[in-house]
């Protein structure tokens, strides 16, 4: 049924011999800006989507923490954001035996950044010197260090330990303002929340400072 | 006097709303409040006071308020009821085990209440409520000593009375009612309520009535100047209910102007593109 | 080297071209793929088709990151995504708006075909694709339904399921093998999460490539039903009447694309419960297995083929089994069945006969439901018009099609209403009128002046 008749001068539809027809040119170059538009603006809020919903920034929301009440050489911890926030009273002794550790720590003055902020670059890494805020969790691979207060030598730490952390994943050790010793697996001092004392003085909120609202 | 007594006939008119020819009371269009926020704050502050006693609005974040125009302190310091964190959700500490204990049925959680009582190409959830909350009377012979001409029978009792004021009832119907002998006969019933509660029905037999089933409710408030005020709190409450089922409805409309703004674009552009090509077909 | 492949691109193409059909590919189904160049308005929708599939993929997969398929959490976990997930409110009304727009296009892509005849042979396999897409895409959204764990959800599931229990003797028992449970609970969302998230949408993808291939093969048809590719050919071969698919049919559906984008955005911005046909407002009442909402009803989409079910009564089965007698009658005395047919088509109807009286009409609504659909699948065999395309129908064939669009719609009207005597009888006689359209089609397609079909397409120059 099918009749073949191939007309040789007639070529289809379309002549392919036609000029290039330059109104092409600019329509599709507008309709590519135009889909591109188009395309970057239904991206955005899929990608968006990924972002911590309110769910999850309330929970990341700053904690209020009484401080009054915690005797000198007791630390107590919190929750912050999932993590271990530890805060410290620290005694007369233990902030006189910091300056000692100097020439044993990897980063004594605190300069390497991300870790330490503006308010806690100080001899002590905190905004009082007897109470010490920090993050909890070892800078090198994540796990949660053991306190290690009593002085003197101990196994697993050297016979002029002034008292601090040792974390038992890989053997980093820490002093008692959170700075990290050389030639350990851990590179940096542990971390300092964002936190501000309340007017009065008893009560520290962890997850605000003077950069970070909430 | 004669102002008084002529504000209370115009009021008691307002008020009188026939029903529906079948199935409920005929709801009242609420006032569209939804993009003023002071209405909003109003609704808000009604919400947290009246509702959330009983009601929890459990995907409802406080902290969200600060769309209608508040501050995360003032949140704290007005509204905070159930929490003691402004991220919280408006979560309440009664179960719905205890609830349905207690109340015989758990008070639903009201988080998109004025999307769930919306009817199909009909009145919206917003009029529903509105006409809800403005429909309670005493009724003595209830549970609770309250009853609703919207939800006859209903298991809440009326928390915004101390807003609403004292007010009487007086419902007519005529209705097709089975006879002791077992014939039909249209009867009319005339129920009144007064301001406590207490009813006096009176029944009779209409022997030559010749028209349709009528339901008729007429509630008279004793101070029409607390009852204009009243409407007007409970059209925020109704509006804020409306706002917190879809928080995003403003933004939503706003985008969608530029969004179909660019389409059109798009579809010129899509249009002459396709001119250019087809142009030279034969 | 000996062996190796020649292409004519070059460089990494060329490196592709070699190990992988991808420049011929594109040329065999795009850019050297000739259609008809005759194409109208309902050729949009095939395209429309495959882009609401694809957003429907791509907003399922951003909802599944923060739905919780627990019947504890599912609800509230629709209300966080529109709440707390950022731009999440958009990506959910985009899914519920798709799901609704999918079956728009979907049936005016089918009513394209039944206007034109894009069914008949050689196209039956890609019309037979088409029908299993339309069947996987009804259990897609009726599975999608049940997952926001509202009122509708619940009961529309429970309804639906016990649907199977009608069937005799094994319906009870697989109702319960269905559900997972005696009634619809935690165990059955689980399930129809899986089927709705991966099984099915696994199934369509492969349909639709199935249904394009398939497509392909053959060639498109077009609105005056002319075979393009019967009639003269080009110094190339290529057929006169057609026109390479890529650039001018892409740019062509692209002005489809921009048209169809308005609309959906319209409905999402402005009104994404459609009056609460899009979003039910029932369904904004969390799931309560002790309560059924007063007025339930499918979702619109399923609404002409509800009817049917609910037609179907007692009452009603004594219509079709008359209906079974006649047709058998005339099919022994008239009919031109061959051989053993003869008796045997006969003889099954009476038997069908007998069967609707003796088996509840409860069965037999589920049957007349499913058999609507089913009966499409043969639409290629039941027309036997000379014609292929309506154009070239007697103007009466026009009349009929008409009836049969009014009262689909009609029967989709009366499945949102609540059930009354005058509904229940508007609703028997359009499903009279369905199955009709089908059933008798072999002899109505035949009757009537048909007009003189062209050898080449109408085409008018842009």
């Amino acid at each position: 049924m099918s009749q073949i008749t191939t007309q040789l001068d007639d070529s289809g539809a379309v002549d392919p011999n036609l000029p290039p027809d330059p109104s092409r040119r600019t329509w599709v170059a507008s309709a590519c800006a135009v889909g591109g538009v188009a395309g970057v603006a239904t991206a955005v809020p899929f990608v968006a989507s990924f972002a911590p919903s309110e769910k999850a920034r309330a929970a990341g929301a700053p904690v209020e923490v009484e401080v009054a009440s915690i005797a000198p050489g007791e630390m107590r911890t919190v929750e912050w954001r999932g993590k271990p926030v530890w805060i410290m009273h620290r005694t007369t002794a233990q902030l006189a035996g910091l300056k000692d550790n100097d020439p044993l720590l990897a980063d004594p003055n605190s300069d390497r950044p991300g870790f330490t902020p503006e308010y806690a670059k100080n001899e002590y890494r905190s905004r009082k010197p007897e109470l010490f805020v920090c993050v909890g969790i070892c800078t090198h691979l994540g796990c949660s260090p053991t306190p290690a207060f009593a002085t003197g030598p101990q196994p697993g730490l050297p016979a002029d330990w002034e008292g601090g952390f040792f974390c038992p994943c890989h053997g980093s050790t820490f002093d008692l303002a959170g700075r990290v010793f050389s030639n350990k697996p851990a590179p940096d001092n542990l971390e300092v929340p964002p936190y501000t004392f309340s007017a009065d003085g008893t009560h520290i909120t962890i997850g605000v400072d003077e950069n970070t609202k909430a | 006097m004669i102002k008084k007594l002529l504000g209370t006939i115009a009021l008691s008119l307002t008020c009188a709303i026939a029903f529906a020819a079948e199935g409920g009371y005929k709801l009242e269009h609420a006032p569209n409040r939804i993009n003023d926020m002071a209405s909003l704050q109003n609704g808000a502050k009604l919400f947290v006071n009246y509702c959330l006693g009983c009601h929890s609005a459990n995907s409802m974040r406080y902290n969200k308020l600060t769309e209608i125009g508040l501050t995360d302190d003032q949140i704290k310091k007005n509204l905070l009821f159930t929490s003691d964190k402004v991220g919280d959700l408006m979560h309440i500490a009664m179960t719905p085990e205890d609830a349905k204990k207690w109340f015989g049925a758990a008070p639903p959680d009201l988080s998109v209440i004025a999307r769930a009582k919306s009817t199909t190409m009909g009145p919206s959830g917003v009029d529903y409520v509105y006409t809800f909350l403005r429909t309670f009377y005493r009724d003595t012979s209830k549970a609770t000593g309250w009853n609703n001409l919207v939800f006859p029978s209903v298991g809440m009792p009326n928390a915004l009375w101390q807003l609403q004021g004292e007010r009487s009832l007086e419902r007519t119907t005529i209705h097709s009612a089975a006879q002791a002998d077992g014939s039909s006969q249209w009867e009319r019933t005339v129920a009144k309520y007064d301001g406590q509660g207490y009813s006096e029905i009176k029944k009779e037999v209409l022997k030559d009535y010749d028209g349709s089933p009528v339901d008729k409710a007429i509630l008279t408030p004793a101070d029409p100047r607390l009852q204009a005020t009243f409407d007007n709190n409970v059209a925020d409450l109704s509006n804020f209910l409306g706002w917190m089922a879809e928080p995003m409805q403003l933004q939503r409309k706003e985008m969608g102007v530029w969004v179909l703004l660019f389409l059109a674009l798009f579809l010129l552009v899509a249009w002459r593109l396709n001119a250019t090509y087809w142009k030279h077909v034969k | 080297m000996a062996g190796e492949k020649t292409v004519d691109t070059t460089g990494l193409l060329g490196w592709i071209d070699k190990r992988f059909p991808l420049t011929s590919m594109v040329k065999e189904h795009m850019s050297e793929y000739y259609a008809p160049k005759n194409f109208n308005f309902w050729y949009f929708f095939g395209s429309l088709a495959m882009l609401v599939l694809v957003i429907q993929i791509v907003t399922g997969i951003f909802l599944v990151m923060n739905y919780k398929p627990d019947a504890k959490l599912a609800f509230e976990s629709v209300e966080y995504i529109m709440r707390e997930v950022p731009w999440g409110w958009l990506i959910r009304y985009m899914h519920s708006t798709g799901a609704s727009m999918f079956f728009v296009v979907v049936y005016l892509h089918m009513l394209r075909g039944l206007f034109y005849g894009s069914y008949r042979k050689p196209r039956e396999l890609v019309w037979i694709f088409g029908v299993a897409i339309f069947l996987s895409l009804m259990g897609e959204a009726f599975f999608g339904y049940l997952l926001p764990w509202g009122q509708m959800s619940y009961w529309g599931a429970q309804v639906i399921v016990n649907l199977f229990s009608a069937i005799p003797f094994i319906g009870p028992e697989l109702a319960i093998w269905i559900r997972g449970d005696y009634v619809v609970s935690d165990a059955t969302l689980n399930r129809f999460f899986a089927f709705h998230v991966i099984a099915i949408p696994l199934v369509l993808i492969g349909l639709v490539v199935a249904h394009i291939i398939a497509l392909h093969e053959v060639g498109s048809n077009n609105p005056d039903g002319v075979e393009i590719k019967q009639g003269p050919k080009d110094r190339y071969g290529r057929p006169m009447d057609g026109i390479p698919f890529h650039p001018y049919y892409s740019v062509h559906d692209l002005v489809g694309v921009a048209g169809f984008l308005i609309v959906f955005a319209a409905i999402i911005f402005f009104g994404p419960e459609m009056g609460g046909y899009f979003l039910e407002y029932n369904n904004f009442i969390p799931a309560d297995p002790l309560k059924t909402p007063p007025h339930i009803a499918p979702v619109w989409y399923f609404t002409p083929f509800y009817s049917m079910l609910r037609a179907t009564t007692a009452d009603f089965t004594w219509v079709l089994a008359g209906a079974a007698v006649l047709a058998a009658i005339v099919l022994f005395i008239k009919g031109n069945l061959k051989g053993v047919w003869r008796i045997a088509v006969p003889v099954i109807l009476l038997l069908v006969a007998v069967l609707l009286r003796t088996i509840d009409a409860k069965f037999w609504g589920v049957v007349a439901m499913g058999g609507a659909v089913v009966i499409l699948f043969f639409l290629p065999w039941l027309d036997h018009s000379p014609v292929k395309s309506i154009r070239y129908r007697p103007t009466w064939h026009k009349y009929l099609y008409a009836i049969f669009i009014v009262n689909f719609l009609v029967l989709g009207y009366l499945g949102t209403q609540a059930p009354n005597p005058t509904f229940n009888l508007m609703s028997q006689i359009g499903t009279v009128i369905y199955l009709a359209f089908f059933l008798v089609m072999p002899v109505w397609s035949r009757i009537g002046t048909f007009k003189q079909v062209p050898d080449r397409v109408t085409f008018h120059a842009h």
